[in-house]
């Protein structure tokens, strides 16, 4: 009973964080799981891809609602993601629990530094997309690439797109989490989409990426149902709340003290991974 | 307008409209998968079911889901509810491939297939795994 408590108030509070930092769950479940209830790496990541799919699901479809999600550049970079996923899922079997923690500690040191970087760093509009205001093709028969342009932006540099949506694809599989990370970056900066509409899309791509190696993990009996109940709920319940109180948190010092939980956390796997 | 801008701004529309219908797939399923979980959840505590207390824990089994709803099973909940938080964004993919395809746009819609086919081989590399 206390366990079960104590799992939906972890999920609870690694979706308020997500949610008001704007990651996915998954950075902070894999690790609470791992660290602090002694679960099996592998089986972490699992109920953490459940929790993932939770996230961008009900995300996903207040994003849709309001068309701030780009549906059809998301359908064609989710296909890179989803191989990707399934790539990094079955990959995830073959490796040890001393290297998926290695790998994990590199994960959030990374995102760490991301944060770091970002904090106090107001929105820019997109380099590419700056660029592309500037740069009109002369009107003919719309491309591909066009078709999949939004409201005020065009799409560039999809093959730079592509193979940073099937890097994320990857290591969401074999780390559990939504692998926004690299998606949002690779939308905004390389390929000129709009800060908001990146996010909105990656949130919604994820929810296939999560699935395409949820499936392997669901199958090959690695998901433990009365773990990934209370942490999903938990999840669902955190990121509703963050996403009501976002406007009233100061995220600067927020964001300050959840790169100080970062570090501390890729220290504590980093030391698993060396078996310390 | 151009022949251009018009065959853009069609493909504008129906992105809107397949926008909306897919997010109603999504707020509704996962609803109702969370209220799967709840229960579950609920009866995990009335039960008296501990996570992580036990060296193993009940297997997935699609066709056993079922049978463990009708017992009232915490599991079969869970189950339930996971099986159909997993299968919305396929359900997601599916809807939008359909409206591709109805729209004209042949390309999407291969893409989507593709999307699928994926998860398919997911599914067999999994069960190739576990044989």
């Amino acid at each position: 009973m206390i366990t079960g408590l104590v799992l939906l108030v972890g999920g609870a509070a690694a979706g308020v964080f997500g949610s008001l930092l704007g990651l996915g769950g998954g950075v902070l479940i894999v690790p609470l799981l791992t660290l602090g209830f002694g679960l099996p790496l592998r089986e972490s990541v699992s109920v953490s891809l459940v929790s993932v799919i939770v996230t961008s699901s009900a995300g996903a479809s207040v994003y849709l609602k309001k068309h701030v999600a780009n549906l059809r550049l998301g359908m064609v970079l989710e296909l890179f993601s989803a191989s990707g996923a399934l790539v990094g899922g079955l990959v995830a079997f073959l490796l040890s629990e001393q290297v998926l923690a290695g790998l994990f500690a590199a994960l959030l040191l990374w995102v760490a530094v991301s944060m770091l970087r970002r904090s106090g760093r107001s929105e820019a509009p997109a380099p590419a997309a700056a660029a592309a205001a500037d740069d009109r093709d002369p009107p003919g028969e719309p491309t591909f690439t066009d078709t999949l342009a939004g409201p005020g932006y065009r799409v560039r540099r999809l093959p730079l797109g592509m193979a940073g949506s099937a890097l994320a694809g990857l290591v969401s599989a074999l780390l559990g989490v939504g692998g926004g990370i690299i998606k949002v970056p690779a939308m905004h900066l390389a390929m000129g989409v709009p800060l908001r509409v990146a996010t909105a899309t990656s949130n919604m791509m994820i929810g296939i990426t999560a699935t395409s190696s949820a499936v392997i993990y669901l199958l090959r009996g690695q998901i433990d149902p009365f773990v990934a109940g209370p942490t999903a709920i938990g999840v669902f319940a955190g990121a509703t709340l963050g996403s009501r109180i976002a406007h009233r948190v100061d995220t600067r010092i927020l964001r300050l003290l959840f790169v100080a939980v970062l570090l501390y956390t890729a220290f504590e796997m980093a030391q698993r991974a060396l078996g310390l | 307008m151009s022949a251009a801008q018009g065959g853009l701004s069609q493909v504008a529309a129906t992105a809107a409209r397949l926008e909306t219908i897919a997010a109603r797939l999504l707020t509704w399923g996962t609803r109702v998968a969370l209220l799967l979980i709840l229960v579950g959840v609920i009866d995990m505590a009335v039960t008296g079911v501990v996570p992580m207390a036990a060296a193993t824990f009940p297997p997935y089994s699609l066709v056993a889901i079922p049978g463990q709803l009708a017992a009232l099973r915490p599991e079969g909940f869970i189950w339930a509810g996971l099986t159909l938080l997993v299968a919305l964004p396929l359900g997601r993919v599916t809807v939008s491939g359909a409206g591709f395809l109805a729209a004209g746009d042949r390309r999407l819609a291969l893409v989507s297939v593709l999307v699928l086919l994926v998860i398919c081989a997911s599914v067999v590399a999994a069960l190739g795994l576990e044989g």
